[in-house]
């Protein structure tokens, strides 16, 4: 006997004990799953377009309205008479790429979309009064939308884009409302929404050549050009790798003709005279040569992360869909993701691969505008229900750069317009009795044709009210087309809100 | 030797009243409850469209009156029977019915549609027949099952009528959705894996109190790791094999993940080694990456599981359907009949009343109702697990916890599934689900536990000796201590237990 075993079996009720235990502490997990789907992601779920609730909802709620910032209505509603349903009218065609339409047929695009359970009433943005909503009769509880957009300054961006294709977003620096956001071609959506035409109008919009469903403002990527050297300020200063009087000679005596990177030679505009630069000059003259210098200081990791602070690299979290904006594709091996040095020198001036939207580059003038601050911007600015008006308060995204550093852009921004050699370049985006800092931006796109015309600024330079972003696809020099409409603009502005 | 051979169950003893108090109290409850949701589902109906409905009423008088006889019938029948079974699995279990008949009232009834003779059953019907025949035969074990002989004896005879039943669907099964999982004899169909759950526990019980002691004792080792001695191994590779053939023949994810878990956890309770657990989960996850790679339907689950988002209105419709409407329930839900909008007449979820209950539960209970729901699970599971710990010997707490376990696991499976924490797998949430074979087992289950839970059962016989001894002599040595622990019924001597050289 002496193979007889040195310990019995332990009694089972330990070990169902601990089998129990184990499975306790499942249903724990499952609840807190059911916790994060029901409480955590229950607001952002029930108001998804493709939620069958909305989707109801949609079919018979009678939508809120929706108005510009002085409370102009700008969609309401009308009853088929036929079927007694409701349907979208529009005020006015300026404003269809923001709004865009609902229809019964075809969904919803623009605001009608991303605010959908807020404009048909199935969600409040709000837990609390969701919560008590259902406790009512009627749960349906439709808001109207104030928009921050002035309609005066909408509808002379679209007239002053005129035939061509661009963008114009307008926005407050110090809160991130935006008061214009205009992209060219527009289309009908009056005739989407109505039952009776919407059929032909949707097919004639889906096969419109010049794609007037993609909101240029918001979802166009641009190759940036010069407008881009404000970024790379924006790095060099933030990182400290560059300083206001950082200088570098545009035209090294040893290179006879422009700066050559690694093999790749960098050219100046005609005319730059051969100088040493500081930031101010370099970018009066909008010098390539000092920018793609200064990049190469300022690395190509600062370049990515102070790009990454205003949001580059990913879409912004934004009222309408928004492209991405990049300063590279950010697969290559040299740090910050470029390729090489030549990658590099080229992003520093807006070639190579970067490329923006109109409104992510409104927001870098934003920045500079704000003292470094990054405002998130928005288009509604409040909502009403039956229980009242809701605001949307002024959210910070993110701080870019110190106020020092920016206000050093700013000056240099407004020698750019303002100086006796800035202004060749910015023709007309000066505004009478008002300081304007700015950048023009002539974005080449290799091959033949005219470059996509590019400005950004602010005004006033010293307590700045509106930041500005014009695109002008095809439009040639910055100088060309988008400096004046983006001064015309500006003016309107001072003229509407008093300067 | 004076054991007697088997006998069939005595079927009635004398007739001796036992009062059940606490079952009659949260009977009452329970009846409350279902009565006051019944009210509030008409009224919702009343708010919708106030010409259609009766306003203050239960939603359905007749359903509501037969279902809360049915459960008051089997209270009665458990106290004229007089025994000490335990008295918080039907109420815990007919508060989970009661919740099925409500939701099959509320969804559309043409969900299922059977004639039967001059009738048209809707799915409230036919669920409530269900719920009659489940609840029926969970009193009737609980009231006729005094020995558990049946079962202990024969454990080889239920493993083979298992396989059987297995080898039948496959053969003679109908495809339904790619799945061949029913089987149709004349007019009925079933579904033989529901069953196969009980076959399996009812197996693993009588295998694994017989060789505990050898699974607890011997190992091989095999690097760092401790495995059973190798002859032993067969059965967790049957197992294995087992579920994996499942997933390979019939696409039946839910069902082999569910034997699984539940071999797993039994056999965890009955050698309280983890080293078989963590042996268990690696062929586990073994299994499952092979499947991925080679089953369709595995791979199709798994990466809609990943991401549903990628094809909202493709494969991961189903899924993102339901987490909106676990999300449109809220806190506190949107009232019973008052969610799952439709769109174009249809409901929002496919197959909502087999595959999504909770979902649909989720949205009109909101996180409270699926708390409360996910509770009663737990309640049962605890009263089995309770029954299996104080049970008489080996055979019957592995017995009472292997059903409490599939009860509990299942649940947990499809819950998860629901709630996306799983891949979805199709089986169905115990009680809740609309499905003849489902309910019918989870009664047999709840009769088996109530019968096991009293403590006046026939005691378990010795443990029959010498028959290790087919294996190793080694073995047998190690067989006889263990012997003893049985308690052993008044006929036999103390002094038999014998060693064979």
């Amino acid at each position: 006997m002496s193979a007889l075993p040195a310990r019995r079996p332990q009694p089972l009720g330990r070990s169902i004990g601990q089998v129990g235990l184990a499975l306790i502490v499942a249903f724990a997990g499952i609840a807190l799953g059911a916790g994060y789907w029901q409480v955590i992601r229950s607001p952002d779920l029930s108001r998804a377009p493709d939620n069958p609730a909305v989707i109801a909802a949609a079919r018979n709620v009678v939508r809120g309205a929706i108005t510009d910032r002085d409370g102009k209505t700008l969609a309401s509603n009308k009853r088929n008479p036929d079927t007694g349903e409701p349907y979208r009218v529009y005020a006015n065609r300026a404003f269809n790429t923001v709004i865009g339409y609902s229809s019964t047929d075809f969904g919803t695009a623009g605001l009608e979309r991303s605010w959908n359970a807020e404009l048909t009433g199935v969600s409040a943005r709000d837990p609390i009064g969701d919560l008590l909503r259902k406790f009512r009769s009627d749960p349906y509880d439709p808001q109207k939308l104030k928009l921050g957009i002035s309609s005066a300054l909408q509808r002379a961006a679209v007239e002053g884009l005129g035939d061509d294709r661009g963008a114009v977003v307008m926005l407050d620096p110090t809160t991130g409302e935006i008061l214009a956001l205009a992209s060219t071609p527009t289309y009908d959506t009056n005739a989407i929404a109505n039952p009776k035409t919407s059929r032909d109008a949707f097919a004639a919009t889906l096969d419109d050549a010049s794609h007037p469903l993609v909101t240029r403002a918001t979802q166009g990527q641009y190759v940036p050009g010069s407008v881009f050297k404000i970024v790379t300020a924006i790095a060099g200063l933030g990182s400290g790798r560059i300083t206001p009087n950082t200088t570098f000679p545009n035209q090294a005596k040893a290179e006879r003709d422009g700066l050559l990177v690694k093999g790749f030679r960098i050219h100046e505009h005609p005319g730059v005279p051969a100088e040493t630069f500081d930031l101010n000059e370099a970018t009066e003259w909008s010098s390539n040569i000092w920018y793609a210098l200064a990049g190469m200081r300022t690395g190509g990791d600062n370049l990515s992360s102070f790009a990454g602070r205003m949001g580059f690299g990913a879409p912004l979290d934004f009222d309408l869909p928004t492209a991405k904006s990049q300063v590279t594709t950010g697969d290559g091996s040299a740090p910050g993701g470029f390729t090489d040095e030549v990658e590099l020198a080229n992003a520093s001036y807006g070639q190579a691969r970067t490329l923006v939207t109109p409104l992510h580059m409104a927001l870098v003038a934003s920045t500079v505008a704000n003292g470094g601050i990054l405002m998130k911007p928005h288009l509604v600015i409040a909502t009403t229900g039956r229980d009242g008006t809701r605001t949307i308060a002024n959210e910070q995204l993110s701080v870019v750069i110190s106020p020092e550093d920016a206000a050093a852009i700013a000056e240099a921004m407004r020698r750019a317009v303002e100086s006796p050699v800035g202004r060749q370049f910015t023709t007309g985006a000066d505004v009478p009795g008002i300081s304007v800092a700015g950048k023009s931006g002539t974005a080449e796109l290799g091959g033949s044709g005219e470059p996509h015309s590019w400005f950004i600024g602010f005004a006033p330079v010293d307590h700045p009210r509106i930041a500005i972003a014009v695109i002008v696809e095809r439009g040639g020099r910055g100088g060309a087309r988008a400096a004046p409409l983006a001064g015309d603009l500006m003016a309107l502005f001072f003229k509407e809100f008093g300067s | 030797m004076t054991v007697t051979a088997p006998s069939l169950p005595r079927i009635l003893g004398p007739i001796r009243p036992r009062p059940r108090g606490r079952e009659t109290r949260l009977l009452a409850i329970v009846s409350i409850t279902i009565l006051v949701g019944s009210v509030s589902l008409e009224l919702a109906k009343h708010v919708a469209d106030p010409g259609e409905s009766k306003g203050l009423s239960p939603a359905n008088p007749l359903h509501l009156g037969v279902y809360l006889g049915l459960i008051w019938l089997a209270h009665l029948a458990l106290i004229l029977s007089g025994r000490r079974v335990d008295q918080i699995l039907l109420p815990a279990t007919s508060m989970l019915g009661g919740i099925s008949l409500l939701l099959m009232e509320r969804l559309p009834q043409t969900a299922v549609v059977q004639e039967v003779g001059p009738w048209k059953l809707g799915l409230g019907d036919i669920q409530l027949a269900w719920l009659i025949l489940s609840f029926s035969l969970a009193t009737a074990l609980a009231v006729t099952v005094r020995s558990d002989r049946w079962l202990r004896l024969y454990k080889y005879t239920w493993a083979a009528a298992g396989v059987a039943l297995l080898v039948a669907t496959y053969v003679f099964g109908d495809d339904i959705n790619g799945q061949r999982l029913s089987l149709s004899i004349g007019p009925i169909s079933g579904q033989p894996a529901e069953l196969l759950k009980v076959i399996l526990v009812v197996f693993l019980a009588g295998y694994l109190s017989e060789y505990r002691p050898l699974l607890v004792e011997e190992s091989t080792t095999v690097g760092p790791i401790k495995l059973p001695p190798v002859p032993f191994l067969a059965p967790m590779v049957a197992m294995w094999a087992i579920a994996l053939g499942l997933v390979v023949v019939q696409r039946d994810l839910g069902a082999a993940l569910l034997f699984f878990t539940v071999f797993l956890s039994l056999l965890y309770a009955a050698t309280a080694r983890v080293g078989y657990v963590v042996l268990g989960v690696v062929l586990f996850l073994a299994g499952s990456f092979v499947m991925y790679r080679l089953v369709g339907t595995v791979q199709t689950r798994v990466d809609i599981w990943l991401d549903p988002f990628k094809s909202p209105s493709g494969d991961g419709y189903q899924v993102i359907q339901a987490l909106y409407a676990f999300a449109r329930g809220g806190l506190i839900g949107t009232g019973l009949g008052a969610g799952l909008p439709t769109v174009n007449g249809n409901l929002p979820i496919p197959a909502v009343h087999t595959d999504f209950p909770l979902a649909a539960l989720g949205e009109e209970l909101g996180l409270v109702g699926v708390m409360a729901i996910l509770g009663l699970f737990l309640v049962v599971v605890e009263r089995g697990l309770r029954i299996a710990a104080s049970a008489a010997d080996d055979f019957r707490a592995l017995l009472a916890a292997g059903l409490a376990l599939v009860i509990g696991t299942q649940a947990m499976i499809i819950a998860a599934g629901n709630l996306k924490l799983i891949p979805l797998t199709g089986i169905t949430l115990p009680f809740v689900s609309y499905g003849g074979s489902s309910l019918l087992v989870n009664g047999i289950i709840v009769g088996l536990l109530l019968a096991l839970s009293d403590r006046g059962v026939e005691p378990p016989p010795p443990r029959p000796r010498g028959r290790l001894a087919r294996w190793t002599g080694r073995v047998t040595r190690l067989e006889t201590p263990a012997a003893g622990r049985a308690p052993l019924p008044p006929g036999a001597s103390s002094g038999a237990v014998e060693t064979r050289p």
